[in-house]
């Protein structure tokens, strides 16, 4: 009998070290993988993920695998699991971790970035040399670009300290052209032009500057929203058309130079109330491609790129934020057009409240990073 | 029976004697506002006095930010933050109430995260529990049940659902719990509605779109009207009354402030709503169908209102401070000013009271304590604990809980060593 006993405590010490083939997990996975709207299948989904997290780290791989989800539910249910067995393996110094596989795992950018993210502080711990050779080669990694670029903007300012303008060059150009978040591109652009080097942030991020304009169109309270005015049926840059005032308004050309592409409404079409202006502008693309519009306004915008309303949301008093809205178009080679109308709603009845009138547009793929285009040569 | 049972027997009865008494000094606080959902408690033996080091009696880190008030059930202290470039990450962080040691954390994901204020993340609303289960609502969208010692019972994704939140500020709402029913509010730029879940199952019991709501970070309360309960809504200018166990809309004031942020209070058989800055005070009586605005307002006042913290009714007289700090006392039958006095600091914690004390704490860590059982504006201590506060506090069992921006503070009375 002592045999048997031996072979059993082999097996016991096997297990706690991370070393025995896992109990299939794939049952229990599945059915958490069912849990969905309205809290469906979540008493099951206890049950499974009560006996998952009995597991040791041998699971880990196949969880994180099913953590790779859009199932916003299942994923949670997936991470209670992975923190439950990760405290308490931590809590041990026995336990053979798959660093390779949390390693291949954390550098696949198609991956989902949140269990990513998870697998990168559990590193943190069992190799903590890691994160700092491996953060600054994920430029092209949206997960963890932003970090990544911050590395690049750093390592540039070290640079300049270092009196080495060569090195920060080519840091900041490395920043500059990766970074996709609109503060991150207008840092490493400031810090480039600085060095004599040149850096579009319009052109880098797709922002539209070119317009031709014309209003205010009277639109008592927020009738503007819905109510169509001779620009939205047709667009004819000689027509001419009346004010709020009566008085004979034309389209006008406008180049806007704030940095990311905020159009002052108030400014270039004279501050009003209850009234709609448009901007229009042509653009030549290279080929035709999917991308998105981004854009946001105050009060409010409605997009039609080529003819074909691409965006629209009625909603007043709202604040210019960048990217606020994001719709999906398709980009046809050679020309195309975009008419974007802007309301202008009543007064907020705290005076203090400011009757911001603007918008900012641009055009872009799904990481943020401009399309090529360029204004159309136009009378 | 031995002489050691009938002494053991004698001396329960002594205790089941007090014990009434007892229960009646040491509520839970159990939600947003506490246990009536208003920052009033029952409780007493709560200091008046302390600062960062005296009557402290544990303090914990807290990660991430978070303006969600310390929930107590018993000897468990529910607290939730959020964390990350995109407050994406969200905690819900259970310690105990004696000792501070943390019982039991759950880390998870947040659907949808929306643009936020710097100091809440995506922890502004208040979790809520039944002593038996813990709903923790966050901006993101998600609704999670758990069971008190943390086990995860059911998650709702609305913002996978019904579409993610459009929101400055991030949601802020705090959920309700109503019979069988847990109701959030999810008033934002898109779509708003309220719903009422299931507690046992997460799924919806009832869906209320309310189209021509906007934005706000109010939270619901309830109010009893006749034979009926009565769940209201402030945002967007006006103040709705629902039916709680249908989700149909009964009635509407108009009048608010086009963003709500405080909840409404219910005494004296009236609703007191306040909502601005630079907007309006209103004593309303509950009940009627329709737009009740011209029969059912009792009173207004324009003066001296609040964007962020609530109001506090303790006997027969309406407290606030406002944002920048502007303390003010009003009848609360007439609405008439009764005093008003400059707090100092801003504010963005909601007021609480127990045991005849009002406790007003600012940004800056200061609480004023008054004493509201007096006509006048009479001032009981201030009291710094000596880090920023941005968390209404909670009253539970003779402690104070203090969320600040980084720690859970546990003031109390220390008992002197035997």
């Amino acid at each position: 009998m002592k045999w048997i006993a031996g072979c059993l405590m082999l097996v016991g010490l096997v297990r706690i070290g991370g070393l025995a083939p896992p109990d299939d997990p794939g049952p229990q996975l599945a059915v958490i993988a069912k849990t969905g709207p309205q809290g469906e299948g979540s008493a099951a989904a206890k049950v499974a993920r009560d006996q998952l997290a009995k597991q040791g780290v041998e699971v880990l791989p196949q969880l994180l695998v099913a953590m790779d989800t859009t199932n916003a539910v299942a994923a949670n249910w997936y991470r209670t699991v992975y923190e439950e067995i990760v405290a308490r393996e931590l809590a041990r110094d026995v336990t053979k971790w798959p660093v390779e596989f949390f390693k291949e795992y954390v550098s696949d950018a198609k991956r989902a970035g949140r269990p990513r993210r998870l697998v990168l502080g559990l590193l943190d711990k069992l190799e903590p040399a890691f994160r700092a050779k491996w953060l600054p080669t994920r430029l092209d990694d949206s997960e963890f670009r932003y970090e990544a670029v911050g590395l690049a903007l750093s390592a540039g300012d070290r640079a300049l300290q270092d009196k080495d303008p060569s090195s920060a060059k080519a840091a900041f150009r490395k920043a500059f052209e990766s970074a996709r978040d609109s503060t991150q591109v207008t840092q490493a652009a400031a810090k480039l032009k600085s060095l004599g080097e040149p850096a579009e942030v319009a052109q880098h991020l797709g922002l539209v500057t070119e317009w031709w304009l014309v209003g205010a169109f009277d639109a008592p309270q927020k009738t503007g929203f819905a109510k169509i005015f001779e620009p939205e049926v047709n667009v004819d840059l000689q027509a001419k058309y009346r004010d709020q005032g009566g008085t004979e308004i034309v389209w006008k050309r406008h180049h806007e130079t704030d940095t990311l592409g905020q159009l002052d409404l108030n400014k270039q079409l004279g501050t009003t109330r209850e009234a709609v202006g448009y901007a229009y502008s042509e653009i030549d693309v290279p080929r035709a491609q999917a991308a998105q519009v981004r854009c946001g306004a105050d009060d409010n915008c409605s997009v039609w790129l080529n003819g074909e309303k691409v965006f629209a949301r009625d909603q007043w008093l709202n604040g210019t934020r960048f990217d606020r809205f994001i719709a999906p178009i398709q980009l046809k080679s050679g020309r195309n057009t975009l008419l974007v109308k802007i309301c202008q709603g009543p007064q907020h009845k705290d005076p203090e409240v400011p009757n911001n009138w603007s918008l900012q547009l641009r055009l872009c793929d799904e990481q943020g990073r401009g399309i090529a285009f360029k204004p159309a040569q136009m009378p | 029976m031995s002489l050691t049972r009938i002494r053991v027997h004698l001396l329960l009865v002594a205790c089941l004697a007090v014990l009434p008494d007892q229960i009646a000094r040491a509520e839970n606080w159990p939600g947003w506002r506490g246990p009536h959902r208003n920052g009033v408690t029952s409780d007493t033996g709560v200091p008046t006095t302390w600062s960062a080091t005296e009557n402290v009696l544990w303090k914990m880190p807290l990660p991430g930010i978070g303006t969600s008030n310390p929930v107590v059930w018993g000897d468990k202290v529910f607290v939730t933050a959020s964390e990350g470039r995109d407050q994406g990450e969200l905690h819900v962080i259970c310690f105990d109430r004696d000792t501070g040691r943390e019982r039991w954390h759950q880390r998870l994901w947040g659907t949808a995260p929306t643009l936020f204020y710097g100091r809440s993340g995506m922890a502004s609303p208040s979790p809520v529990t039944d002593g038996k289960r813990l709903f923790a609502f966050f901006g993101t969208g998600d609704v999670f049940c758990f069971d008190l010692d943390g086990g995860l019972l059911w998650q709702r994704a609305i913002a996978d659902e019904y579409g993610p939140f459009e929101n400055r500020f991030a949601a802020a709402s705090s959920p309700l719990l109503f019979e069988d029913k847990l109701i959030v509010q999810c008033d934002h730029y898109g779509a708003s509605y309220v719903l009422a879940l299931d507690q046992q199952t997460g799924a919806n019991r009832w869906k209320s779109d309310r189209p021509e709501v906007w934005l706000s970070w109010s939270s619901p309360q309830l109010v009893p009207s006749g034979d009926r309960v009565e769940l209201v809504l402030c945002g967007s200018e006006k103040l709705d009354g629902y039916d709680p166990r249908t989700g149909s809309r009964l009635w509407t004031v108009r009048g608010l402030a086009r963003e709500c942020v405080p909840t409404p209070l219910f005494g004296h058989g009236m609703l007191f709503v306040v909502s601005g800055p630079n907007g309006t005070h209103l004593a309303i009586k509950p009940g009627g169908s329709g737009d009740i605005t011209d029969s059912h307002v009792v009173w207004k006042n324009d003066r001296g209102t609040s964007f962020v913290p609530s109001a506090i009714l303790v006997g027969e007289r309406y407290y606030l401070a406002d944002d920048k700090g502007i303390g003010s006392c009003l009848d609360a039958h007439t609405g008439k000013l009764i005093w008003k006095k400059r707090f100092g600091d801003k504010f963005t914690a909601s007021p609480v009271a127990a045991d005849g004390k009002l406790f007003f704490t600012n940004e800056a860590g200061s609480t004023l304590v008054l004493d509201a059982t007096q006509a006048g504006y009479e001032e009981v201590a201030r009291n710094d604990i000596g880090e920023e506060v941005y968390a209404s506090p909670a009253i539970s069992q003779g402690k104070l809980f203090l969320r600040t921006a980084k720690n859970l503070v546990c003031v109390g009375m220390k008992l002197a060593p035997r």
